[in-house]
């Protein structure tokens, strides 16, 4: 097991290397540079004196001296400053991963606190209400565009009921009952797209589990069917759910961007979408390698979890 | 009776007088500013934040006039070299040092100083040398005449720093927020919040004596989405929003809590041609454009209405150097269809329209403008990029025709020979003209207003002779907010300013 992992997390590195690398290479493939956006179009400077700027950004340098320069201070653990505003990158990303995964954490409880139920008794009362029911739910969770639920929900919530804030963000740490009201509609705009996938997920996959010869068994016992659907069929039905979680969960740590652009949250996405706009590197090259590290991490913990699930995965 | 009646209006003037004072606005903003180092950074968003926390030396008010600021008065000497400026006296910054000339002549010094890599050095490009004989006295020398100087000052990111705080901070003043403006910085987390609190120190009263701010502070939150910007100020969570869209401004103004200021602001709006390429080397083939183009059906159609102003001269929006007579103010279909003809082009062309999709205002005005030129025949190919692949091929003057414009700026200098003077980098039009070359620099040289209009006039009409650019519009901005607010002034030059005479009921 402790093997397993360590040659998992070995064989990240040249993972992250290679996203390093096609980061590094593709914000310089993108036309315009921090100068162009420092200096916009108002001050009307000289290509000279745009020139002496690039000179003095570094950006005049060869791309593998400045690829250097960068991966070597990385490896001594410094993200390096914006180019725009001079902030340390490691700092600000301390700053909104918290929120990051505050979202993508109250998503996806909310998504499973809708999914689980509905995808069960979809599959056990197959053909009725509740089955066609989730279907449309689960149509709707992958076909509505989740900025187009968050301003429905933002309408009623916010604006026509007055019960939750529009927008806007306040740190968990100050006042956490604040930062649930403001996390809510977000939470639930992630959550309500997600189940949609989850349900149609956990209801196929519970079809097929309650048709396997050992739930006739258990049933065949004289077990109750509460026992039968819970501890024998959903927990061998959830192994496909977790992949898409797992997968999902490591997408959303990347930033869920429309969401937190929508409620204006202080998130990743955001972070690394100014970073883009403002042709900001460093920003871009740190928050990246921040996003594939915890994604390779959430991977590797989505695969541990199988062998929870089903104890007769295991790992050599 | 008369007793009460006294009483009464004493008692009210107490009320009118404590209304003006209090209150924590919470204004809803675009984006977060993109550093606050006011010398590094020329980012709108920035120096809004900015400018009422620093200070400068002669300020903008609401009719874009200039007026003292840190300078009390100013002389300037007769060959026009040497500007000797008298500073406030008592003004303290908000660490409680008071401010000093050589602040003055190390903030200005540091703006043009490579290193600090400011977008702005440019500003003070011919300034020689600038000097504190005495803690209250400084002297700018340059080397030549440069009326459009005072416009360069009063730049709200042109600001007036502390050298001490400065050096004790390793020339890094985006962890120092020290000036001696208005509000005093006290905490910034990105993409959620800034906030600022009233300086009890500053010096601007009012022009009844009593002291600014009014407010007590400003607590700035960032919304990207114009939407959730404006659902903020409906939904009650924010006091006052920027940048209300040109969509969103008939439907704020129909809610009977909200009150809309906004008008012309101090930018323009045109299509450039680039006057090296065929055909648009011929004046005739661009006349005939600025004639074929209805600019009322672009303000109408692609702003809905209030998104800007018709352009009735050239780059100047407003004020006293602004030329109105242009003769592109009526549209003439026939005229450009002479026009083009006399060119050899009686059958029209194809023209391609390069713009950026990344705002509506750049990108729409295209569709009207392809219509309207198919009138005369001239077919119109429009080519959208995003703002960051746009920008810097536009700045190379990499198209055939292109829709751009500038903003914030004050000075007729800053319109006229940025746009048209042959060693700007903003001629993006490659526009050359002697004699508007001569032109422009003798405005920079003369400092009476009369004699100055006299030259921007000549040269304005010139320009519109030779049409290297078809002046469509000035962007219209709007701010709303709800009606406890009070004495808010829309300011045309993109300035909150008007922050310090506002407060809440």
């Amino acid at each position: 097991m402790l093997g397993y992992v360590v040659n998992r997390l070995l064989a990240a590195i040249p993972t992250l290397l290679g996203v390093a690398v096609i980061t590094f290479l593709l914000m310089r493939a993108v036309p315009g540079d921090v100068v162009t956006s420092l200096v916009g179009l108002e001050a009307n400077v000289s290509p000279e004196r745009m020139a002496e700027l690039r000179r003095l950004f570094g950006l005049d340098l060869p791309l593998h001296v400045q690829f250097g320069q960068w991966l070597g201070a990385v490896l001594q653990g410094d993200l390096g400053s914006s180019l725009r505003t001079g902030r340390e990158v490691a700092q600000d990303l301390a700053l909104r991963f918290p929120v990051t995964l505050q979202l993508t954490l109250m998503g996806l409880f909310t998504a499973l606190l809708i999914a689980v139920p509905l995808g069960v008794l979809a599959a056990i009362r197959r053909g009725g209400f509740v089955d066609y029911f989730a279907s449309l739910f689960a149509i709707l969770g992958l076909s509505v565009p989740g900025f187009f639920l968050a301003l429905l929900l933002i309408l009623l919530f916010a604006l026509a009921l007055g019960w939750l804030p529009p927008a806007g963000f306040v740190p968990l740490a100050e006042n956490p009952l604040e930062n649930l009201r403001h996390m809510l509609l977000p939470a639930l705009s992630l959550g309500l797209i997600l189940a949609g996938a989850v349900t149609r997920i956990l209801r196929s996959s519970m079809l097929e589990v309650l048709s396997r010869d050992y739930i006739r068994t258990a049933r065949a016992k004289g077990l109750a069917e509460r026992v039968v659907i819970f501890r024998h069929a959903l927990r061998n039905a959830l192994i496909p759910v977790v992949t898409v979680i797992g997968i999902q969960f490591g997408s959303l740590l990347g930033g869920a961007v429309i969401i937190e652009q929508v409620f204006s949250l202080p998130g990743v996405g955001r972070f690394a979408l100014e970073g883009i706009n403002l042709r900001d590197y460093p920003v871009v090259q740190g928050t990246v390698l921040f996003v594939a590290s915890a994604a390779v991490l959430v991977n590797l913990l989505v695969d541990l979890l199988y062998s929870l699930i089903d104890p007769r995965i295991r790992y050599e | 009776m008369k007793r009460l009646l006294v009483l009464l209006v004493l008692v009210l003037a107490a009320v009118s007088l404590a209304q003006k004072a209090g209150g924590i606005l919470r204004a809803g903003m675009q984006t977060d500013p993109v550093g606050l180092d006011p010398h590094t950074t020329n980012a709108t968003a920035s120096r809004n934040v900015l400018e009422n926390i620093y200070d400068t030396l002669v300020m903008l008010d609401s009719k874009g006039r200039i007026v003292p600021g840190l300078a009390q008065s100013w002389s300037v000497s007769a060959d026009g070299l040497t500007w000797t400026f008298r500073l406030r006296p008592g003004v303290t910054f908000h660490n409680g040092d008071p401010l000093k000339a050589s602040d003055v002549a190390f903030s200005i010094n540091r703006i043009k100083d490579p290193a600090t890599k400011s977008p702005r050095a440019n500003d003070f490009a011919l300034v020689r040398s600038v000097t504190a004989p005495n803690n209250n006295t400084v002297v700018i020398t340059l080397s030549q005449p440069f009326s459009p100087l005072l416009a360069k000052l009063a730049f709200s990111t042109n600001a007036i720093v502390s050298e001490k705080v400065t050096r004790e901070n390793n020339n890094d003043l985006n962890k120092a927020v020290i000036g001696t403006g208005p509000f005093r910085f006290v905490e910034y987390i990105p993409q959620t919040r800034l906030v600022v609190r009233k300086w009890d120190k500053y010096w601007q009263k009012d022009n009844q004596g009593r002291p600014l701010p009014y407010l007590d502070g400003i607590i700035y939150t960032f919304y990207p989405d114009p939407a959730a910007r404006s659902t903020a100020l409906r939904a009650g969570a924010v006091d006052w929003i920027e940048y209300v869209t040109a969509a969103d401004v008939r439907p704020l103004k129909a809610d009977r809590n909200l009150v809309v200021v906004g008008g012309p602001s101090a930018n323009f709006r045109a299509l450039y041609f680039n006057t090296t390429r065929e055909p648009y080397n011929n004046p005739k083939v661009r006349q005939a454009i600025a004639y074929a183009i209805d600019k009322k059906a672009i303000v109408d159609l692609a702003l809905f209405g209030t998104g800007g102003i018709v352009a009735r001269g050239t780059t100047i929006p407003s004020g006293a150097y602004a030329y109105t007579n242009s003769p592109y103010n009526t549209r003439d279909v026939a005229k450009a269809k002479q026009l083009l003809a006399e060119a050899g082009l009686p059958n029209g062309f194809t023209m391609n329209l390069y713009v950026t999709s990344t705002y509506d205002f750049l990108r729409t005005p295209a569709d009207v403008i392809r219509d309207n030129l198919a009138e005369v025949g001239i077919r119109v190919n429009i080519q959208a990029e995003d703002w960051n692949v746009y920008l810097p091929k536009a700045l190379r003057s990499e198209f055939d025709v292109t829709l751009l414009g500038t903003s914030g700026q004050a000075d007729p200098d800053d319109y006229l020979f940025n746009t048209f003077h042959p060693s700007s980098a903003l001629n993006l039009s490659k526009y050359r003209n002697d004699r508007v070359t001569q032109l422009l620099e003798q405005g920079r040289r003369v400092s009476s207003q009369s004699e100055r209009q006299r030259i921007y006039t000549q040269v304005q009409e010139l320009v519109l002779q030779d049409s290297p650019m078809v002046f469509l519009f000035h962007s219209a901005q709007y701010e709303a907010m709800n009606r406890r607010v009070q004495g808010f002034l829309h300011f045309p030059n993109t300035s909150y300013l008007a922050f310090r005479y506002t407060w809440l009921q």
